[in-house]
């Protein structure tokens, strides 16, 4: 047979690929958006605090600081997975409840944005414990730097998600 | 208290939220409206590429120069993003004249992946991602010469990258499953290499790290991406181009890149037959590099002979994009082109004379040392000669301050600082003085820093439009060039000075009266820091709600009749999607 039929044949227009192209459908619900965003933040949040982990090379950890920012100093793993309830729904329930009200409309992506802010300032304080000199620097940036990816990423998708 | 902080981030925001509900009731502040309405990019369909595959599969299987050179964008940057973060841990760890941030062996361990991440895998990766997207438009080739090859040579790069940076990724790794009471040695016993970026022997051999064996490793196969890479450069120069593009037509990018692309032909097998060695070295028992064999100064021979023109492998395209921008937004066309082309075919030539100024201070030969410093001064006669030619382009020019012009004028001031500081290392009794101090740290990032990724900030924002289809916002461009231009001679003019005084580089501990400069360098650092993180929100989200572009003369190149052949592609490819009078297309 002409090579020329078969791949007209086998071919479509546009090939499937590993991921179908998003359905913008308006009939995600808007919780169902932001909990996906918000996995998808606490993903990329999760990254960025396992790197400033390990670069900070055992002068603080990442555990500790979300235990103190909970309030469970001293129970680690209890307070890696609350934390990351806390940022999977109660983030995301939070900044659906208020998103009318924050800065910098409508794009959702840069309202997230300004709104991890504020809770990354608020990790960086609670969460310090005695955390001084120059390591500071990076503990602050790294926190502050990990919740504006946070809330770009799940700004974003729940953007995207919307249609 | 249970929750303190998750309650005390909820009033927070709710008081930020109230705080901005009030300023847009009492019309103090609301939202901007964007020039096209604030499309987001999830409105689009990428009907444009209808015969790619989708998703994530068209980003593995392509082999379209573009999405190639994309790749190579996207790669680079985040190598860069993390070669900055060591930087910016540098910086940190250096702010007290004890280490007390870090360990010694820690600090040993930042400044050697810094260097190799920043130079193996973040520049070389970001100019052939800017090159495989503009040559085969500039050289109007439908593709470059080997698109299967070149899809090879991009993807050797990620692998290569992991080998040799594998201790981050295996602590991660370890860390996690740690958590969960599983522990793999392994894991544990890869550290980052503490030999620097040059890897001299005989630490590198004596070193037990069998990080350094990844490394190694990594670095063989990212040459071996490399040199295809530059082998498919000069294919498509030499016999790609359109039927009306001869050689007196070619652009100076293109120039640039097929002079890098030849340095790298000659010199990154070579490194790779070197790493070979000390491989081999290290595991099998062969004394390439020990002093009953070749001796330790046999691998700085073949290093430098490598390490050299690498340096001049990196700086050529940022040469070629500051001759490509400037005039554009001088309105001029660029003075000397010939002499430019000359200049860059000179740099390639004489690269290879230059290497054994790195090792003045070895006890090499006197005589040889002598001509060696002859090359390494007469290589900045060329060098001088872009200067004066980018400096006459812009004489009497319609000067625009635009983001990347802004850039490009910056590059040639920092690049002056960081070649004259250069002459003076080339001069044998001056070098002795300095030699492994900060001045020579100061030296060189003038140039790494001061124009090799300013010139890349400046290509991204200048092609932006080309990419992206959208516009960037300029503001905070203009905003991060300033910051940039002015941070980088904060930072590396303060290490000039500490290398003047004597201070000696790659120590994590200094002499306390060095406090107060290393202080300054690090805020210097700092302000870099902030720059190349508005430049990467720039990037991202102009490219969500950017306003659309529809006229490709974004710059008003016609004008001065400059609209080069990249932009020319760009109108047709615009004209096709929106039609040629500018209306709306179906997916909007």
């Amino acid at each position: 047979m002409d090579q020329k039929v078969i791949d007209g044949e086998a071919r479509p227009a546009r090939m499937p690929g590993l991921f179908r192209p998003v359905d913008r459908g308006p009939d995600m619900h808007r919780a169902l958006r932001a909990i996906t965003g918000g996995l998808v933040g606490t993903m990329v949040l999760g990254g960025f605090l396992l790197v400033l982990d390990t670069q900070a090379r055992g002068t603080l950890s990442v555990a500790a600081v979300v235990g103190r920012f909970l309030g469970i100093d001293g129970r680690p793993l209890i307070a890696i997975a609350l934390f990351a309830i806390v940022t999977v729904v109660v983030w995301p329930a939070l900044f659906v409840a208020i998103e009318e009200y924050l800065p910098f409309g409508p794009d959702p992506a840069a309202q997230a944005v300004a709104f991890a802010a504020v809770i990354g300032i608020v990790f960086v304080v609670v969460g310090r414990g005695s955390i001084t000199g120059p390591i500071l620097v990076i503990y602050v940036g790294f926190s502050v730097l990990a919740h504006l990816a946070y809330g770009f990423a799940f700004g974003s998708i729940y953007g995207r998600l919307a249609g | 208290m249970i929750g303190g902080g998750v309650v005390l981030a909820i009033i927070a925001v709710l008081l930020v939220a109230l705080g901005t509900r009030f300023l847009q009731t009492k019309g103090w502040s609301s939202p901007i409206p964007r020039p096209d309405g604030g499309y987001l990019s999830g409105g689009e369909t990428d009907t444009e590429h209808a015969e790619k595959q989708s998703g994530l599969l068209r980003w593995l299987t392509t082999v379209d120069h573009k999405d190639i050179g994309i790749l190579y964008l996207v790669f680079g940057t985040v190598a860069a993003l993390w070669g900055g973060t060591e930087a910016m841990m540098i910086r940190t760890e250096l702010l007290t004249p004890t280490a007390d941030v870090w360990t010694a062996a820690t600090y040993n361990g930042l400044f050697t992946t810094h260097g190799i991440t920043m130079l193996f895998f973040f520049v070389t990766p970001v100019f052939f991602g800017i090159a495989n997207y503009f040559l085969p438009l500039l050289l109007d080739a439908d593709d470059m010469a080997f698109p299967r090859i070149n899809a090879i040579a991009f993807w050797m790069l990620p692998p290569s990258l992991l080998l040799s940076r594998a201790g981050l990724p295996a602590d991660a790794l370890g860390k996690l499953l740690s958590t969960v009471g599983v522990k793999i040695p392994f894991l544990e016993a890869l550290h980052p290499p503490e030999t620097g970026w040059t890897l001299y022997a005989p630490l590198s051999i004596q070193s037990g790290n069998p990080q350094v064996d990844l490394l190694l490793l990594g670095l063989h196969l990212s040459g071996i991406a490399t040199t295809l890479g530059a082998i498919n450069f000069i294919i498509t120069v030499v016999s790609e181009r359109g039927d009306d593009i001869g050689w007196p037509d070619i652009d100076i990018f293109s120039w640039t890149m097929l002079s890098t692309s030849g340095i790298v032909l000659f010199a990154f097998p070579l490194l790779g037959s070197a790493v070979i060695m000390m491989l081999l070295d290290r595991n099998f028992g062969t004394t390439f590099y020990l002093v009953e064999g070749g001796g330790p100064i046999l691998w700085q021979h073949l290093f430098w002979f490598f390490g050299h023109p690498e340096v001049y492998i990196i700086f050529l395209p940022a040469t070629g994009l500051v001759s490509t921008i400037l005039p554009k937004f001088s309105s001029r066309k660029l003075f000397g082109f010939k002499f430019i082309v000359y200049s860059t075919l000179a740099i390639g030539v004489l690269s290879f004379g230059v290497w054994a100024h790195h090792m003045f201070s070895t006890g090499i030969d006197p005589r040889v040392r002598a001509s060696f410093m002859f090359v390494s001064l007469a290589i900045a006669v060329p060098s001088a000669v872009k200067v004066f030619n980018w400096i006459s382009t812009m004489y009497d020019g319609r000067i625009r301050l635009t983001a990347p012009m802004i850039f490009a004028v910056g590059s040639i001031g920092t690049f002056i600082l960081g070649g004259v500081t250069g002459v003076f290392l080339a001069a044998i009794p001056i070098d002795l003085v300095v030699h492994d101090t900060y001045f020579v740290v100061g030296h060189f990032h003038f140039i790494v820093m001061g124009i090799i990724p300013m010139m890349m900030f400046a290509a991204s924002y200048y092609w932006y439009p080309i990419i992206t289809g959208r516009m960037y916002d300029t503001l905070l461009a203009r905003l991060q060039a300033v910051l940039t231009i002015i941070g980088v001679p904060i930072t590396f003019g303060s290490m000039l000075i500490m290398g003047a005084l004597g201070l000696p580089r790659r120590y994590a501990n200094y002499p306390e009266q060095f406090a107060m400069l290393q202080q300054v360098a690090s805020v210097g650092a700092f302000i870099i820091g902030i720059g190349v993180l508005l430049w990467l929100w720039n990037m991202v989200q102009s490219y969500r709600v950017g306003p659309r572009v529809r006229d490709a003369d974004v710059w008003k190149l016609k004008r001065d009749d400059a609209f080069t052949r990249e932009w020319q592609w760009f109108e047709q490819k615009l004209a096709d999607r929106y039609g040629t009078d500018g209306g709306e297309s179906d997916d909007d």
